[in-house]
């Protein structure tokens, strides 16, 4: 659906997205993660044709997006980061407007209005003026707007930013359920934790390089290699560390009270096991889980791993 | 499709017509621009009879007073319009920079040309809607005699051409800078300057042409005013005793023969045409790759 190829745009001898090359296939939900500054607005605007590229190609559905724009621009829903209303426009009109901007016919404008106020749950707002919603209502108007000619790529740069948690926990809803429609979307954002959940794919961008970019699952993996587990005992401390030590699979204990962090390299039948030595010892075991990966951590090692590299 | 949306459906005419006229602001817009039309119209009228008390009564006077109340109304409705236009389109593209819903506009399937075209008709609209009020006014003159329907229809239509080409100014200038306030105050400067400018060289041209022996064979109106409205204004109101020629105080005519309000109407329209096509090239993000041609 989309593929980036060798894209490099500079402004003057700044560099802002330095030779990257990423493939977004039909249905994947692509998280773009990167710190402020990085490139992935540019490279997003680039996409979404408000932008030239200075080098490199990006093909939306197999068409150039300087040589086609306007056709290129039929298949994609852009929501920026920041964005204005305008005054004295009512929410149906500005839905209205837009799918006029896009050659829709007024009866699919009236449907398509209908069905996206209902997905973003703005449906008793229809007759609101469109500067006096609040801002998280704003950002799911400006979602809904994304959508109106029903898009094969959705592009949305930072959709949760400001907005307080009911209203990111609303979007995050949403969101969801264009995952569920099966809709192709690059996303970026700054809440990790929200793009793991969501995403299937991830591309981590730092100083305009894309440092990685793949699947979420194989880059957990990747980078933790080894896995959590999170311990509590009722009681016993001092018999579930010895025992602890004693396991050859068991690499860093960190223990707290009756808490303990293992680092463990076992599989899962390993895991087993070390569940139930811990049984037959007589040591009341209250927790005993696999703690997953975060992408913050994901982020923090990559980045970290290429500062290394790059002798940062 | 884009051709459609660039003149018969443009959703920005639409809109910006739909927010424009929502609510009194407009209305009583109109309401004070006609007030001050008739205001300074009928101190006009009170200062002419109280002047020409002597032969008040006679259809020559009232003929004068008509065709002298006319020009009059007609110079300040054109002074009017160049003030208010700047300020209805030097925000248009702006504007929508500063609100933050150009990136969202662009990203639509409507053109460049679509979006230049929409915001200056839009603005346009504003003012046509006061040209437009302001005929039942003019019409009262044909109480007076002395203008005919067809100097009137003359008049109106040079100013729809004046407010299309300053408007396409204003337009301009709204791509290039990215603040309103800078736009308009640029614009009204440009205007100004070229205004003032275009006479004072043409004018010194013409001299020029007289200059030396004082005879000239065959002596041309110097294009530099036919960029200026305000002479065409003058050509018009001055038809009866030889239009602009008069107007400037030589004998000289235009050089194709057509008169001057004409080829001033058609120099302004070319330039406004440029300069739209210069605006939509300048928001126009992406520039169509060339395709390379096969080398043989």
């Amino acid at each position: 659906m989309l593929v980036i190829e060798n894209l490099i745009k500079k402004y003057g001898d700044f560099m802002a997205v330095d030779n990257i090359s990423l493939e977004i296939r039909e249905g994947d939900i692509y998280g773009f993660v990167g710190p402020n500054g990085a490139g992935k607005t540019t490279t997003m605007r680039i996409a979404a044709t408000l932008m030239e590229a200075t080098s490199g190609t990006v093909l939306v559905d197999g068409i150039d997006v300087r040589e086609d724009y306007l056709k290129v621009r039929g298949k994609i829903g852009y929501m920026p980061d920041f964005f204005g209303v305008y005054d004295n426009l009512k929410v149906d009109e500005y839905m209205d407007f837009y799918g006029s901007c896009y050659g829709l016919s007024r009866a699919e404008r009236e449907k398509r209005t209908d069905e996206l106020l209902e997905l973003v749950n703005l449906r008793d707002k229809k007759d609101s003026y469109v500067d006096t919603l609040s801002r998280g209502m704003k950002q799911r108007l400006c979602l809904a707007r994304s959508l109106i000619h029903n898009p094969e790529l959705l592009i949305l740069d930072e959709p949760a930013s400001g907005m307080d948690p009911r209203a990111r926990i609303e979007m995050k809803g949403i969101l969801k359920t264009l995952k569920g429609m099966k809709k192709t979307i690059l996303i970026s954002s700054h809440i990790l934790h929200e793009l793991s959940e969501l995403c299937t794919h991830i591309g981590i961008i730092e100083r305009g390089k894309l440092v990685y970019s793949g699947e979420i699952q194989d880059i957990m993996r990747r980078i933790t290699g080894r896995t959590i587990l999170k311990i509590e005992v009722l009681s016993e401390r001092e018999k579930a560390l010895a025992l602890f030590r004693e396991q050859p699979l068991v690499e860093d204990i960190y223990g707290e009270e009756n808490s303990f962090e293992l680092s463990f390299s076992g599989s899962d039948e390993d895991m087993a096991e070390l569940l139930r030595h811990l049984v037959l010892q007589g040591i009341p075991v209250k927790t005993f889980a696999k703690e997953e990966g975060s992408l913050e951590e994901v982020f923090m090692e990559v980045t970290r791993e290429y500062e290394l590299e790059n002798g940062n | 499709m884009n051709l459609k949306m660039g003149i018969k459906r443009n959703p920005v005419i639409t809109s910006e017509m739909k927010i424009k006229m929502r609510g009194w602001r407009t209305a009583l817009a109109v309401a004070a621009y006609l007030a001050v039309l008739l205001f300074i119209g009928f101190l006009y009228y009170l200062t002419f009879i109280e002047s020409s008390y002597s032969y008040r009564n006679t259809v020559n006077a009232f003929q004068e007073m008509g065709m002298q109340l006319y020009s009059m109304l007609a110079v300040l409705q054109f002074s009017l319009l160049i003030l208010i236009t700047p300020a209805q389109t030097a925000g248009g593209i702006s504007g929508e920079r500063e609100k933050q819903t150009l990136d969202l506009l662009l990203s639509t399937k409507i053109s460049s040309f679509g979006i230049i075209f929409g915001k200056l008709i839009s603005s346009m609209s504003y003012v046509l809607l006061l040209i437009i009020t302001s005929i039942p006014l003019f019409s009262l003159i044909f109480l007076f005699g002395g203008v005919t329907p067809g100097d009137m229809i003359k008049l109106f239509l040079f100013y729809i051409i004046t407010v299309f080409s300053v408007g396409s100014i204003g337009i301009f200038f709204s791509t290039v800078f990215k603040r309103t306030v800078t736009s308009t105050v640029i614009t009204y400067i440009v205007i100004f300057f070229l205004g003032l400018i275009s006479v004072i060289l043409g004018i010194y041209m013409i001299q020029a042409q007289f200059r030396g022996t004082g005879h000239v064979t065959n002596p041309r109106i110097p294009f530099i005013l036919y960029i200026n409205p305000a002479v065409g204004l003058a050509d018009i109101l001055t038809a009866e005793q030889g239009g602009v020629s008069q107007f400037l105080g030589y004998n000289i005519g235009t050089q194709t023969g057509l008169d001057f309000w004409i080829i001033n109407s058609i120099v302004m329209m070319t330039i406004a045409a440029g300069l739209l096509y210069a605006g939509v090239k300048k928001i126009n993000p992406i520039h169509r790759k060339k395709k390379r041609k096969k080398q043989a």
